[in-house]
């Protein structure tokens, strides 16, 4: 036998093979990480972008006089925060809607194309009566805004309206 | 005769972690797209149903002798 081969007894394949029980443990322990995971999400108080905020924080924003907003126009304004980006518009039909602009597919900021809420990254659309996916990638629907219009005339985004199809939701925006 | 059952026992250990993580997989998933949604009121059944499943799965990895005995051992 070579010199080389009895100090290094171990072939190659062999070196490389995983055992049973190795490839349990490392099973486990990716079920550890997802676990891991969840008691991240419960921990984590800021709600993601795009996600309604469910911490009962009171918020009320002035949009301006609603009359000013004609249909098929829209307006941009920031919620929560300064990048709490979000839309508010009015349809066709004269009623008035705000939405994130967060698209639930990557994350690309929607727009108002006079009919539908487009996403430009990749060709999504959501349809503007409950921000509804229409078309393209996406598959959730968008965060919606609850609007008040107020005796004065001007128009407040006033909190999150819960996603379509939630009980929660029994109040339809202004 | 107990070298077969103890191979059987060994494979169905295994097969019950590799079934643990993908219920994880899914798990994670389905909370994931709730959190997205605003739904957090599942977050602390989903969190102990894991915890359950991840030690099972630990204990079976750690603990059952004999799971690298395989059918030719």
């Amino acid at each position: 036998m070579f010199r080389w081969k009895r100090n290094f007894p171990v072939d190659l394949a062999d070196e490389s093979s995983l055992s049973r029980r190795e490839f349990a443990r490392f099973l486990a322990l990716v079920s550890a990480g997802f676990t891991a995971g969840i008691g991240y999400l419960w921990g984590r108080k800021k709600p993601f972008d795009g996600a309604p905020d469910s911490s009962g924080l009171e918020r009320a924003v002035d949009l301006g006089p609603a009359a000013a907003l004609h249909p098929g126009e829209s307006k941009l304004f920031t919620f929560r925060d300064a990048d709490d980006r979000c839309i508010v518009l009015r349809t066709q039909m004269g009623d008035l809607r705000a939405y994130r602009q967060t698209c639930t597919h990557l994350g690309c900021a929607v727009r108002y194309d006079g009919q539908r809420l487009e996403c430009p990254c990749h060709h999504g659309f959501f349809e503007c009566g409950q921000g509804f996916p229409v078309q393209g990638p996406p598959t959730r629907p968008l965060s919606g805004i609850n609007l008040e219009l107020r005796a004065d005339g001007r128009l407040w985004a006033v909190g999150d309206l819960p996603k379509p199809g939630d009980p929660r939701r029994l109040e339809e925006p202004a | 005769m107990s070298r077969p059952r103890r191979s059987r026992m060994t494979r169905a250990a295994l097969a019950f972690i590799l079934m643990v993580a993908v219920i994880q997989l899914y798990l994670f998933e389905t909370v994931l797209g709730a959190v997205l949604d605003g739904q957090r009121g599942l977050l602390p059944g989903a969190f102990v149903a894991s915890l359950v499943l991840t030690l099972v799965a630990l204990v079976l990895a750690w603990k059952v002798p004999h799971l690298d005995d395989g059918p030719k051992s």
